[in-house]
């Protein structure tokens, strides 16, 4: 187990992380979850004894890092969000330098060294330079160094990076095998991933924690029920004022204008679903107002975690908010998915 | 520690670094050595080792730093800085572990001008006690360079940057006896007494003249020590002061 304490760190007079504690138990993936700049990583290289903390105590299966580095570091595999490779070194040897370092005895090295390699399917590279290998062959001989030596934890800073979609399946894969006998904690700021890998996540924004929890209940805390969207052509206001006078629809969350007098609506529903969509279309019809779209989805670990990390932020309207976290993930990085953007269209 | 000695010597050795080094050193050694056999035909047929190290000492302030320059700027370049702080390996053995490295280098550097010896003393005599008291000297003269090499190296992640400082640095070091020296210095006894007692120079003639001086060898053992303690606060200076 790993214990974390009032973890803070502060970069000068900049607050980094911020009084934050939770635990890590055993057999289990802890996704932690944070835009750009939450302060992730900087966590993540404090529990791993990279970085020393500000104040707070992180302790690795009852031996505090701090006090005893060397001895807590052992049960600990670890892969920053950049892999820590030398490029002019060959997979193979540089496998074998980490299993040096992490004190794996000479006779079961080799072992050991093809056993991570099997895992991550690196076999075929083991002979060339890193500095040769492409983006997610680097991730993956990363990935494979943090497992060397069957670390009781392993803390992955975004371990799925730089990997194509087959990979990435294949290393989730890989990470819900390794739960049997050890404890996972990963950082990730796609919400899909997490929501598929992880037992419980721990959200994080500007250095604070804005909820540990299961998935599951996250979800039903944050946003109870079912959400309706309704997509209508004709006058807004009539649309509106049926759409929440319907029974059954407890609040109106959002209509945005399309255009066209095109208006799409979000609501939020109490009770049964297929009851209340259907007499919503029949107010709708009845008063000559055409559907173009209509469905009922569940509210997601997206939307939780809009709504935690919008939360204390007052100021700054969800719009805002999206606008400034799909500029910020564009910038981060290549990645193609963009959930953000349809909720805002 | 075992793990990052070998590895520092493989990126070494498994490179042509460690070769293009030692050939650049041998082939400057060797033209020191010529010139003073090309000498030995003018007026004075005066002849020793020992001399031709302490003329070549110049050009080693030029080598040293590259090898060293890479000891802890390259890992801070490349990230692999968090590997090492994180596995369960203390700063201490890493510095060690990367200092023997380097001075494994440096062995093999100065190994090669041993075929000069063996040479003559197949063709001729050999004064054997001079000769293995300038090596002794030259051991730590090196060492102690490595050793300041390596705390430079520490303090930034451009190995340019840390050779050049690094040259620079040496330099002021091994001129440091005839600045001290100087008339402008003269002037003040005292200012005099603190820059000699810095100075290398002056200790690393004795050795060559094939004196072994348990003063000068407490000079570079002190001095080893220092910058490589200094080296180690350093580094967990850096990880404390990061961001």
């Amino acid at each position: 187990m790993i214990t974390i304490e009032n973890l803070t760190k502060y970069y000068g007079k900049n607050r980094a992380v911020n009084d934050i504690s939770f635990t890590i138990n055993d057999n289990e993936v802890l996704g932690f979850l944070g835009p750009n700049g939450a302060g992730k990583s900087t966590t993540m290289n404090m529990i791993t004894g990279y970085l020393p903390m500000s104040a707070g105590k992180v302790t690795i299966n009852g031996i505090d890092i701090s006090q005893n580095p060397v001895k807590a570091k052992r049960d600990i595999g670890y892969l920053p969000e950049i892999p820590p490779l030398y490029p002019d070194m060959k997979v193979k040897e540089y496998l074998s330098f980490c299993a040096g370092l992490k004190n794996i005895p000479f006779g079961k090295k080799s072992d050991e060294i093809e056993r991570v390699m099997d895992l991550l399917k690196i076999k075929d590279v083991k002979g060339k330079l890193i500095r040769n290998l492409s983006k997610g062959y680097k991730q993956r001989v990363g990935f494979a160094q943090a497992l060397l030596g069957n670390p009781k934890f392993l803390i992955l800073d975004e371990p799925t990076v730089g990997l194509d979609p087959n990979q990435v399946i294949e290393v989730r894969k890989i990470i819900r095998d390794l739960k049997k006998d050890h404890s996972v904690i990963f950082s990730s700021h796609i919400l899909s991933e997490v929501s598929e890998v992880c037992d419980r996540v721990v959200i994080i924004n500007k250095g604070d924690i804005r909820a540990i929890d299961t998935i599951e209940n996250l979800e039903s805390t944050f946003s109870s029920g079912l959400v309706l969207h309704i997509k209508t052509k004709g006058s807004k206001s009539t649309a509106a004022s049926i759409i929440e006078l319907t029974e059954g629809v407890s609040e109106l969350l959002d209509i945005t204008d399309e255009g066209n007098d095109i208006h799409s609506f979000t609501v939020q529903l109490d009770g049964d679903a297929d009851t209340i969509r259907n007499s919503v279309m029949t107010e709708l019809i009845k008063n000559n107002i055409t559907i173009l779209e209509i469905f009922t989805d569940k509210p997601n670990l997206e939307s939780v975690f809009i709504e935690l990390i919008n939360r204390p932020v007052q100021k700054t309207s969800l719009k805002e908010l999206l606008e400034q976290m799909s500029a910020e993930d564009s910038k981060a990085s290549a990645e193609p998915e963009n959930p953000e953007e349809k909720e805002e269209n | 520690m075992f793990s990052i000695y070998k590895k520092e010597l493989q990126s070494f050795f498994y490179t042509p670094f460690a070769y293009a080094v030692t050939t650049l050193f041998l082939l400057l050694f060797t033209y020191m050595l010529s010139g003073k056999i090309a000498n030995l035909t003018n007026h004075f047929a005066y002849f020793s080792y020992t001399e031709v190290f302490y003329n070549v000492i110049i050009y080693f302030i030029f080598l040293i730093p590259i090898i060293t320059m890479r000891t802890f700027a390259d890992e801070r370049k490349f990230g692999t800085e968090v590997l090492l702080m994180t596995s369960p390996v203390s700063v201490l053995k890493i510095v060690l572990g990367k200092f023997f490295a380097n001075i494994t280098v440096f062995l093999f550097m100065i190994a090669g001008t041993a075929i000069f010896p063996i040479i003559t003393a197949n063709y001729g005599g050999v004064v054997y006690s001079q000769l293995i008291c300038a090596y002794i000297g030259f051991f730590c003269w090196g060492t102690m360079f490595i050793c300041l090499g390596m705390l430079i190296s520490s303090f930034t992640e451009n190995s340019i940057l840390a050779a050049i400082i690094g040259e620079l640095i040496m330099f002021i070091f091994l001129f440091l006896d005839d600045f001290s020296n100087s008339g402008f210095i003269s002037q003040y006894p005292k200012l005099q007494n603190v820059l000699f007692a810095f100075a290398a120079q002056p200790r690393f003639a004795y050795f060559s003249a094939g004196f072994i001086r348990l003063s000068d060898l407490v000079f570079f053992g002190s001095a080893i020590l220092v910058l490589l303690s200094w080296t180690y606060i350093s580094i967990e200076k850096r990880r404390w002061n990061r961001g």
